[in-house]
């Protein structure tokens, strides 16, 4: 191919030929790849130090923070509040997990928190589509192939959460999953990347021994330092894994423009969210193309139920360098209402295309009132989730 | 589709090479319907023998650019802003060969409505001018398909179909004043300004390949238009 040239070229800063260089550096795959493995090393060795520091706090400092979520709704908002904040459910349930296997939350508290932070997530698109807000009919598809995803999140909520408070239906099933798996619950697993990483945490609390710190403000800065390196590290695995897999991903929606929707691009979100560890990467990949016309709200909407059923993956990964089978239920249980969400809303063909309806009607309205699209978003992802927390703490 | 993810590139460079490599295909299409096109026009070949084919190639031709075009779109939203410049080339590319397709159907069009130059006086100097701007279509794949073409052969082939289009001007402006009935100079006319077009579009679509942005269609740094 001959190259297309953008424009007449101006004099390049030496800044931008550095970041060429490393990045034609980092094309070359083997060394990317190499990259990730160690991020992901990093990373459990945050989850790690998270749960570390929880732990050197005391029971009564546990005490004191954890409190608040011990209401299903205030966790719920919470989860909610925290994955708006960090841009990434990944970050939030991995964040979750290292608290559960610390002992500070229990599976009870945490579910709720994580069926909020897969509300949360969503929020990236639909920010994404705001972009699209000049042209009404570019809006118009835009917006509802970004709230498809809140309006099924939302009614997933609206089915299971009062099952999960009422009668434990989605921490049992994750439960029961996980005593298979690793032992019951109260047990000390021993997960094998547990030892991988007790080094690097050790080595971190010697760092913060050495500044003179020890007890609780030793366990906040463990605590502060683990969720430093977890989000830094999911976003640079997130950045090159995007990076790894762009031509496959490309390759492979192109393939499904052309053949059509269904369970197939369902499978496809999952492969691609999994792959890229973030289900915001693949759900923003999905707004433009619908903004430009090039896939359809219908055809969008089973991909982000994948990318929801994919970014649990990454809290799978966080339990791994987790001590308590605890933290592995909790885990599973957002692969489990993730799952169910899809089994009960999508599997029904009577309410296969409720969120759809949603998106359309709340599209309608933005396109009308481009304001009531960003009430829409502070409203539902940052008011309502105060009140929750503020409510029902 | 799912498997296409985990199946490995056909090629391992950029995956725009794919656009490029299904343009190629499309140029040879909108040749194939030019040459019959102006041998209905110009020989005693029949119109309706080859309207279907040209109807069908012309068909190929305008989904192979909204395929394309959604291509370029997925690659902008999952590869970023990096190729932009190369994206809004290609849609250009796209378009200016869907329009030789047209304008091969515009020329099908005068062949269908009756019109036949295969006994005007000086049909040999027609089909030789046919020759010429049909060999230009290859020249023009040659040049688009070249990683390595340089700017001196894009010059070359610009310099050479710009005289072309401008000889094809002057028999437009001749006619203009000619005292030859209408029934004759009309549609020598348009079809010539047909044939205008698409060498303008032949030259446009070498040169989206190798000129910035900005100055695609227009010669002369920007200062001239290539009227396509």
């Amino acid at each position: 191919m001959r190259v297309f040239r953008v424009g007449s070229t101006g004099a390049a800063g030496s800044l931008a030929n550095v970041h060429q260089r490393l990045e034609s550096l980092l094309s070359w795959g083997p060394l990317r790849s190499a990259i990730v493995v160690g991020l992901i090393y990093f990373f459990l060795v945050g989850v790690s130090s998270l749960e570390a520091g929880v732990k050197i706090m005391g029971e009564d400092t546990q005490k004191a923070l954890f409190s608040a979520v011990s209401n299903p709704i205030a966790g719920l908002s919470i989860g909610i509040l925290g994955t708006v904040l960090v841009q990434s459910s990944s970050a939030s349930t991995s964040v979750i997990v290292g608290l559960v296997a610390s002992g500070a939350l229990g599976v009870d508290a945490a579910v709720p928190m994580v069926m909020g932070a897969n509300i949360g997530t969503t929020v990236t698109n639909t920010l994404v589509s705001l972009g699209h807000m000049r042209q009404s009919s570019e809006f118009r598809r835009a917006f509802a192939a970004a709230t498809v995803h809140d309006f099924f999140n939302l009614m997933a909520v609206a089915l299971l959460f009062p099952l999960e408070v009422a009668f434990g239906l989605i921490s049992r099933t994750a439960e029961a999953i996980s005593g298979q798996l690793v032992g019951t619950a109260g047990n000390e697993w021993k997960s094998p990347v547990k030892a991988w990483v007790k080094e690097p945490v050790s080595w971190l609390r010697d760092i913060w021994s050495a500044f003179g710190t020890e007890g609780t403000a030793q366990g906040i800065l463990m605590v502060l330092t683990g969720l430093v390196i977890v989000l830094v590290a999911l976003a640079f695995i997130t950045k090159n894994m995007r990076a790894l897999v762009a031509d496959r991903v490309e390759r492979s929606i192109n393939s499904f423009l052309s053949k059509g929707g269904g369970m197939i691009a369902l499978l496809l979100g999952l492969v691609i969210t999994v792959a890229v560890q973030s289900s915001s990467i693949t759900t923003s990949i999905l707004i433009p193309l619908a903004g430009a016309g090039v896939l359809s709200l219908r055809n969008a909407y089973p991909v982000t139920l994948g990318a929801n059923v994919g970014t649990t993956i990454t809290a799978l990964l966080a339990a791994l360098a987790a001590s308590s089978p605890e933290s592995l239920t909790v885990a599973l249980a957002h692969t489990t209402f993730n799952i169910a969400g899809i089994v009960i809303l999508y599997g029904l063909p009577f309410t296969r295309y409720l969120p759809v309806h949603g998106a359309e009607w709340l599209a309608g309205i933005a396109v009308q009132r481009r304001s009531m699209a960003v009430v829409y978003v502070f409203g539902a992802f940052v008011v309502v989730p105060l009140i929750g927390v503020v409510l029902f703490r | 589709m799912v498997l296409a993810f985990f199946r490995r590139g056909s090629t391992e460079g950029n995956s725009l090479d794919h656009v490029v490599a299904k343009a190629l295909t499309m140029l040879g299409d909108a040749r194939h319907s030019f040459d019959l096109a102006t041998m209905a026009l110009l020989t005693d070949t029949d119109a309706e023998t080859v309207a279907a084919n040209i109807r069908e190639t012309d068909g190929r031709i305008n989904e192979a650019e909204q395929e394309l075009r959604s291509e370029l779109i997925v690659h902008v939203s999952v590869q970023g802003s990096a190729d932009i410049g190369s994206v809004l080339g290609m849609t250009l590319l796209l378009k200016k060969i869907e329009r030789i397709g047209d304008q091969a159907k515009n020329i099908l069009d005068l062949a269908e409505n009756g019109v036949s130059l295969a006994d005007v006086d000086n049909v040999s100097e027609l089909l030789e001018e046919q020759q010429t701007v049909s060999s230009l279509f290859s020249e023009a794949a040659d040049l688009l398909g070249d990683p390595d073409a340089d700017d001196e052969s894009v010059d070359e082939y610009t310099r050479r179909a710009l005289g072309i289009a401008d000889a094809h001007q002057a028999h437009i402006t001749g006619f203009m004043t000619s005292e030859r009935p209408g029934r004759e100079v009309v549609p020598l006319a348009i079809y010539y300004r047909y044939l205008r077009r698409i060498v303008a579009n032949l030259v446009g679509i070498v040169r989206t390949s190798s000129e910035p942005l900005p100055h695609i269609d227009y010669l002369d740094d920007g200062a001239t238009d290539t009227d396509d």
